[in-house]
């Protein structure tokens, strides 16, 4: 287009940012920073992802006919007594404290590096650190005592121990603590560099943070005035409906909270890794506001079947959660075509061959590369999931477990793993332990998953529930159910392979391996040159804020006013939970 | 007049972009005008609201004497009780049906939040105290499904089911 423009003048060269920040090594407090979090995510993956291949095997006929007789039992479940038990533990070590520090540790060190600035306040980045460990811990002891078996979505009125409620409520004031040292530091920089888009990725983690502190108040609510006073025996009734109400609140945006992360990587880490340029920076922040805004008022699919949410609700709710697809289809947009760009840059000419010439070779790449393929099922099973009446079908069966193993547990979980497996070497100053042993555990990860996905997605239509002991006292397990509960094993025993694998390589990188400062860039996004237009509104915070809390005043007010006035002011007894 | 760059002031798409932003609002339209389809047509919705129940006091309730009552015309009212860990106060409860039987279904909880889907059958809800949950369900086809709790309930929610038998001959008689 000619640039026939001649009233505007050329604008000022942006001034090149000073580089506070090596770029091939981290500095010491990233390390530090970065290195905790790490550490103690995956020292509670380690528990939660081993009960995973040991619940498959226990709901498999085939193995716990084995099982019978050889061990004379049941098959059993490592470390814990139980299946409830582990399975609780599964949820919340994985679910909840894998992620909630891999995210803050990956946060801090995200802003950090794009704004080349530490964070407003160092202390406050230890703060929230240890009030999730004391959270994390007591949580994990609830659940080690057996005190507190009612799955990480604690569902009143079954009741855990007053420790489990705290711990969680602690967890997630640690986050708030880091969620606002990381509103501070961005804030700061816009002072700093007025009229500058921020740089892709941070817009993208002060996205999940807006997001994440609004929709958490929605649990914080339901922990601290319902369950834990129920818990400590201060009250001695609860509204079951209201706190579902709340709980879904916050249990959609937290799907979308472990995702966002996922999201900065491909967009932002991917193109420098693969030595291209983002197809769209636009189009990504789009979709990353698009998420924070219309995560938390679709939470209604999730309560398709509960008798306390009027019918009309539940329409409306379904039609808003097909357009929060419209982001996640706009990255598969965005994302192909810079993939497309590194093949061709690898010297692809046909329409096709830019998929094969690919470095999948590189664990770093094919992670990312394999959770992308896991989260087309992912995407498509979850727009099937959130279809008004399809939900019918699927909702509390298998089907929705294999939904969440390709998404929480296929793209997120391998592209968590992707940056582990850059930034673990980075921290430690040793090289990549075993690099083959990294690749194998990505392809068998993904492979197994596909297996176990599949299975538990077949088992469900055929009417298998989820979070049901399968191989305990007293189960029904049909012969369609059981044939592929059989094949989910399978998936397991090759996910357990898979998951030696990662600890063989975390370990060894963080113990073992040669000490070698590598000399890769780091692929965190600089502040940006401002040659591509963004429409500044996209950062307006003061009017994003506004239209989260209206949205879903609309969206989930008359959803909560409607719950509480069915009960006409009655609250249910609390009752004692199974363990108790 | 020297040529000079100057910076684009506005959302720059790509030609290729805007057919898949097409796609995408129409493809979605379709998805949803199906789901729209489903209700209308099949009749398929999910479970609306049932009312407001007193969980302790749900012996001066229809849950008083739970189970199948036949409302003749093949027409029956089933009253299903949750409860750790049994339907209707019976770990191996059973409903016999006729083929083609219209059952309105009646749940409700006496303790905790349980769940209840029946194997092959659009049914599916969460059974929470408090509250009545309501379905319309006809059995077209004769044989023995498993009636399920689908939310974990404690200890014992794997052994939580009862059987639901469609006979072909025309005989009903809600038994355990």
């Amino acid at each position: 287009m000619a640039t026939l423009q001649p009233a505007i003048l050329p604008q000022a060269e942006p001034t090149k940012p000073i580089l506070t920040h090596p770029l091939t090594s981290l500095m010491r407090y990233e390390r530090f920073q970065v290195g905790a979090h790490l550490l103690i995510a995956f020292v509670a993956l380690s528990v939660g992802i081993l009960m995973g291949p040991f619940q498959t095997f226990r709901r498999s006929p085939f193995m716990n006919a084995w099982a019978l007789e050889n061990l004379g039992t049941a098959m059993p479940m490592p470390i814990f007594s139980y299946y409830y038990q582990a399975l609780t533990a599964h949820g919340v070590l994985n679910a909840l404290v894998f992620t909630t520090f891999f995210i803050m540790g990956m946060s801090y060190f995200v802003v950090q590096r794009s704004l080349q600035r530490p964070m407003k306040s160092g202390l406050a980045v230890w703060a929230s650190f240890w009030i999730m460990v004391v959270g994390m811990a007591l949580a994990g002891g609830a659940i080690i005592g057996n005190q507190s078996n009612v799955l990480y979505t604690f569902y009143a009125p079954m009741l855990a121990h007053w420790a489990f409620y705290l711990g969680l409520a602690l967890v997630i004031v640690g986050s708030w603590v880091g969620a606002f040292n990381v509103f501070w530091t961005y804030a700061d920089w816009k002072r700093d560099n007025p009229g500058q888009k921020a740089p892709l990725a941070t817009y993208a983690i002060v996205c999940n943070f807006v997001m994440w502190f609004s929709a958490s108040l929605g649990v914080a609510i339901e922990v601290l005035t319902m369950l834990l006073p129920l818990s400590l025996g201060w009250v001695d009734t609860t509204d079951p409906q209201v706190a579902r109400i709340f709980f879904w609140f916050f249990g959609h945006p937290l799907v979308y909270f472990w995702l966002i992360p996922a999201y900065v990587s491909w967009y932002t880490m991917l193109p420098k890794q693969l030595g291209v340029k983002l197809f769209s920076d636009s189009f990504a922040r789009i979709a990353f506001l698009m998420i924070a805004i219309l995560s938390i008022p679709i939470g209604v699919h999730h309560l398709f079947t509960d008798p306390g949410v009027s019918e009309l609700a539940k329409l409306y709710h379904s039609a808003l959660t097909f357009v929060v697809a419209v982001p996640s289809l706009l990255t598969a947009f965005n994302i192909a075509a810079t993939i497309e760009r590194a093949g061709r840059k690898r010297g692809a000419t046909n329409i096709l061959d830019w998929m094969w010439k690919q470095p999948y070779g590189d664990p770093v790449v094919a992670a990312q590369y394999m959770g992308m393929f896991l989260f087309i099922f992912g995407g498509i099973s979850g727009l099937m999931n959130a279809s008004y009446n399809m939900n019918v079908a699927l909702h509390n069966t298998t089907w929705v477990t294999g939904h969440f193993h390709t998404t929480l547990g296929g793209a997120v979980f391998l592209t968590y793993i992707s940056v582990t497996f850059w930034i673990l070497p980075k921290i430690t100053g040793r090289k990549l332990f075993m690099p083959r042993v990294a690749l194998a555990h990505v392809y068998l990860w993904f492979f197994g998953m596909i297996i176990f996905a599949g299975s538990m997605g077949r088992a469900g239509i055929a009417g298998a529930t989820r979070r049901t002991d399968l191989g305990g006292v007293g189960a029904y397990i049909s012969e369609a159910v059981g044939y592929w509960m059989n094949w989910s094993a399978v998936a397991g025993v090759i996910l357990l392979i898979s998951s030696i694998c990662l600890y063989v390589v975390l370990v060894g990188t963080a113990l073992f391996s040669k000490r070698e400062e590598n000399d890769s860039i780091i692929p965190v996004d600089g502040v940006p040159s401002q040659t591509e237009y963004a429409p500044p509104v996209l950062e307006n915070w003061r009017l994003w804020v506004t239209v989260v809390v209206i949205s879903n005043l609309i969206m989930w007010g008359p959803v909560m006013l409607n719950a509480i006035s069915l009960t006409q002011g009655f609250w249910v007894s609390g009752q004692p939970g199974a363990a108790r | 007049m020297a040529q000079v760059h100057v910076p684009e002031q506005q959302l720059h798409i790509d030609p290729y972009e805007r057919r898949w932003l097409i796609m995408i609002v129409v493809m979605l339209g379709v998805f949803f005008a199906s789901l729209i389809a489903g209700a209308l047509i099949y009749g398929v919705v999910p479970a609306g609201e049932g009312g407001f129940i007193n969980p302790q006091r749900l012996d001066e309730t229809m849950f008083a004497s739970p189970g199948l009552r036949d409302m003749g015309n093949n027409h029956y009212d089933l009253v299903l009780l949750a409860q750790m860990w049994n339907w209707n106060g019976n770990p191996n409860y059973e409903v016999r049906l006729p083929v083609g039987a219209e059952v309105e279904f009646y749940v409700t909880s006496r303790d905790v939040t349980h769940g209840m889907l029946i194997e092959g059958h659009n049914i599916n809800f969460e059974v929470i105290p408090g509250h009545i949950a309501r379905a319309h369900l006809t059995f077209t086809k004769a044989g023995e499904y498993r009636l399920l709790c689908h939310e974990y309930c404690g200890r014992l929610h794997q052994a939580m089911h009862a059987t639901i038998i469609v006979e072909a001959a025309p005989s009903a008689e809600g038994t355990s």
